[in-house]
């Protein structure tokens, strides 16, 4: 079974130029990081849950379930997980979910040891499984996201994707509404040869 | 193996609904996916039916009340039931809340026939359940006719006021069931609407046409599910019940040399148990679907219970049914020994996979996982999301635990890419973060007052600054301001609220400008971030 398991998994065909493989490597983490990170986390998934593979969600407890629905996430092939905070016990989760899963969208707690995060990665080598780590996106009172600054958690990303929207249009002084936007995506990481930045206009 | 042909079926009508019903007599619904799926005789003489969606049934019967579907109410409370017949009948097999089957050749010679046995159990069970239960006793030679039967079998008695068992010849059972009309398959035997709904199209109203179409040609035009339409039509029985000892191989005890007290020990030695008993099949390409349970106390009583599954028992099926067996067993002392015995075996079809479509390989590794996941974090941290429609964001999916991965999958999956929309739903795409707990927030026009909307959702001043905790944004552009009002005729659950879209910067010494887009919510003159687009 190993062996017939295609190498990459496929992604849709607007995503497809930002990934140095044209593709989702097996046993590969990406990062999707920046103000558009999880949006673009979910359109990588999307054909790969439509056609067989499983998507784990792990952590991320305010994903909006209808916009995974129109990025073309295949419901029924979505598990959401909700691991305890504590080092070793999301490590051990997060194993768990790399047994079965062939996806996986994370976010990573504050406090995540450098052995348990190694510890991880081996275990996704291993099972060719390959995992998207987007920002946690909490919003509370006292820390803004968007203001917080947090120390970069110890996983060394094969590709990072910083997103960063430009504008929104559609949307002008109290008429219209949000549909598109122009989002500027710099890809680098250790598979990436030469770091690139692309402009993109996204419907999401 | 000897298989006794005939059975019972034992039935409490609308039992899900006369639990949650607050009293006896009091109208009530069960609603689950806004349908009924359940409703008590008092709803029912106000015209309330199964599969009606629950604002009709509101229309025809206001003061109705509406309880949400809950399988564990429905479960401890027919546990009584259970006990009662139990104590009468040794092997019987409960196959959900408020349906009970058990082979009568046993428990009919030793009470004297199937008219007094199932007059005995009646008596046994006026004491024990809960008042305004129709019960109906159907004896036949199949699922279906004693289905059938015993739901004739309580209407008839509800009207007489006289309970009377409802006998279907032996060896007339496909004479009995030809003049049934082919609806009863979807209602007793878990054939899905639309292909009964076909089958009215093609002219076949009764099981007798079915029937006479002949199995072939049922199974040309609709595959497996023409040989199972054939197979009911005609009065067969899949998987008999059996009365005799199974051969050793399907046996599986664990003794335990100290009594145990802990349910969680046993709970864990079952799960030991039932893996090794999966595997075991599963090498051997079968499938267990009829399991018995049995514990022994201490001091010599016993637990002894039937699970069935037609599509196979999984380990964690099996251990599920341990824990609702112990749940319900009052035992004083320890536990001495626990038996597994496979009941019913057969090859294993229905889980073969499939190299198009179906269950995949990965299917069946993420399953597996689930149960794991499941087991580590308990089920209700591990989660998929069903469609249930709404106009708020976090109304239209809900979130059901995984364990119930197996019924979600065999449901059609792509009817959901055809749901539309909700009127006043928010326009698409959606934001892909959605806060459980808005953030509160502050938004202010240009002389910094905290904007307000007025009765005609006019806005007091344009947006310029949101204050979110300490930061500030600048409001670049903004759209709304939409009203929502929803359920104004209830004074409890109503909501008026006001959404708008804003596009903001954040204010930063930087000279690269932070954008961002989030939905605010004005409710009870409250300004929350409900979602941001990230």
């Amino acid at each position: 079974m190993q062996l017939l398991a295609p190498e990459r998994l496929v992604v849709a065909d607007d995503v497809c130029k930002l990934l140095p493989d044209s593709g989702l490597v097996r046993g590969r983490i990406i990062r999707c990081s920046g103000d558009a990170g999880l949006s673009l986390a979910l359109s990588l998934c999307s054909r790969a849950t439509q056609q067989g593979s499983w998507l784990g969600v792990v952590g991320v407890a305010h994903l909006g379930v209808l916009a995974a629905v129109e990025h073309g996430v295949s419901l029924e092939r979505m598990v959401l997980v909700q691991p305890p905070n504590t080092s070793r016990e999301w490590s051990v989760t997060v194993s768990a979910v790399i047994d079965g899963f062939d996806l996986l969208v994370v976010a990573v707690p504050a406090r995540l040891s450098a052995n348990d995060a190694r510890r991880v990665q081996t275990r996704l080598q291993s099972r060719r499984a390959v995992m998207i780590i987007v920002d946690n996106m909490a919003l509370s009172r006292s820390t803004s996201r968007f203001s917080a600054e947090r120390e970069p958690d110890p996983f060394v990303a094969d590709v990072i994707l910083d997103t960063k929207t430009k504008s929104w249009s559609g949307i002008d002084n109290g008429s219209g509404y949000l549909q598109h936007r122009d989002v500027s995506i710099r890809v680098s990481g250790r598979r990436v040869a030469r770091q690139r930045e692309h402009l993109v206009t996204r419907r999401f | 193996m000897l298989a006794s042909k005939r059975l019972a079926v034992l039935q409490c009508l609308d039992w899900s609904a006369v639990v949650a019903a607050k009293s006896s007599n009091s109208p009530c619904a069960v609603v689950h996916g806004q349908r009924v799926i359940s409703r008590t005789p008092a709803a029912m003489q106000y015209g309330v039916q199964v599969g009606m969606r629950r604002r009709h049934a509101q229309a025809l019967c206001p003061d109705i009340e509406i309880v949400a579907h809950e399988p564990n109410r429905d479960r401890s409370a027919f546990d009584t039931v259970i006990r009662t017949v139990n104590e009468l009948v040794p092997l019987i097999e409960v196959s959900e809340p408020g349906l009970i089957v058990f082979a009568v050749r046993g428990p009919s010679r030793y009470m004297g026939g199937d008219e007094p046995m199932a007059l005995k159990i009646i008596d046994a069970l006026k004491t024990s359940i809960v008042a305004n239960s129709l019960v109906g006793v159907g004896v036949a030679d199949s699922r279906l006719a004693a289905n059938i039967a015993a739901h004739a079998s309580a209407v008839a008695s509800n009207r007489s006021g006289l309970f009377a068992p409802y006998l279907v010849e032996p060896d007339k059972t496909s004479d009995w069931l030809a003049p049934q009309s082919v609806r009863v398959l979807s209602e007793f035997a878990n054939i899905n609407r639309e292909t009964i709904s076909l089958l009215e199209r093609l002219g076949l109203n009764t099981l007798h046409d079915v029937c006479a179409l002949g199995e072939s040609v049922l199974a040309g035009r609709f595959g497996e599910l023409g040989v199972e339409l054939h197979r009911l039509s005609r009065g067969d029985e899949q998987h008999q019940l059996v009365v005799v000892a199974p051969p050793p191989e399907h046996l599986c005890v664990e003794k335990f040399d100290e009594p145990v007290c802990d349910q969680q020990v046993v709970v864990n030695s079952v799960q030991r148990m039932a893996s090794a008993f999966t595997e075991y099949f599963s090498i051997h390409g079968t499938v267990c679907v009829r399991i018995i349970i049995a514990f022994e106390s201490e001091d010599g009583k016993r637990s002894e219970r039937l699970w069935y599954r037609p599509q196979g028992l999984t380990a964690s099926a099996i251990v599920e049914s341990a824990k609702w067996q112990l749940e319900a067993w009052l035992v004083a002392t320890g536990l001495a020994r626990v038996q597994l015995i496979a009941d019913e075996v057969r090859a294993d079809t229905a889980r073969q996979l499939k190299l198009w479509g179906g269950t995949t390989q990965t299917d069946e590794t993420a399953t597996q996982a689930i149960g794991r996941l499941s087991e580590l974090l308990g089920s209700s941290a591990v989660q998929i999301a069903k469609w249930q429609g709404g106009r708020d964001l976090l109304d239209s999916y809900e979130l059901v635990s995984a364990t119930h991965v197996q019924t979600i999958d065999s449901a059609n999956s792509d009817k959901q890419s055809t749901v539309a929309k909700w009127r006043g739903a928010l326009p698409t795409p959606s934001p892909s973060v959605v806060y459980n707990e808005p953030v509160q927030v502050q938004i202010n026009d240009q002389h910094g007052k905290l904007l307000s909307v007025s009765a005609r959702h006019e806005l007091s001043a344009s947006p310029v600054v949101v204050i979110i905790g300490t930061t500030s944004y600048k409001v670049i552009s903004w759209a709304g301001p939409w009203p929502v009002e929803e359920r104004w005729w209830d004074t409890a659950r109503g909501r008026r609220l006001v959404r708008l879209q804003l596009v903001c910067e954040k204010i930063t010494v930087e000279d690269t400008p932070q954008i961002s887009a989030m939905l605010a919510i004005l409710e009870h003159s409250e300004w929350t971030v409900a979602a941001i687009y990230g």
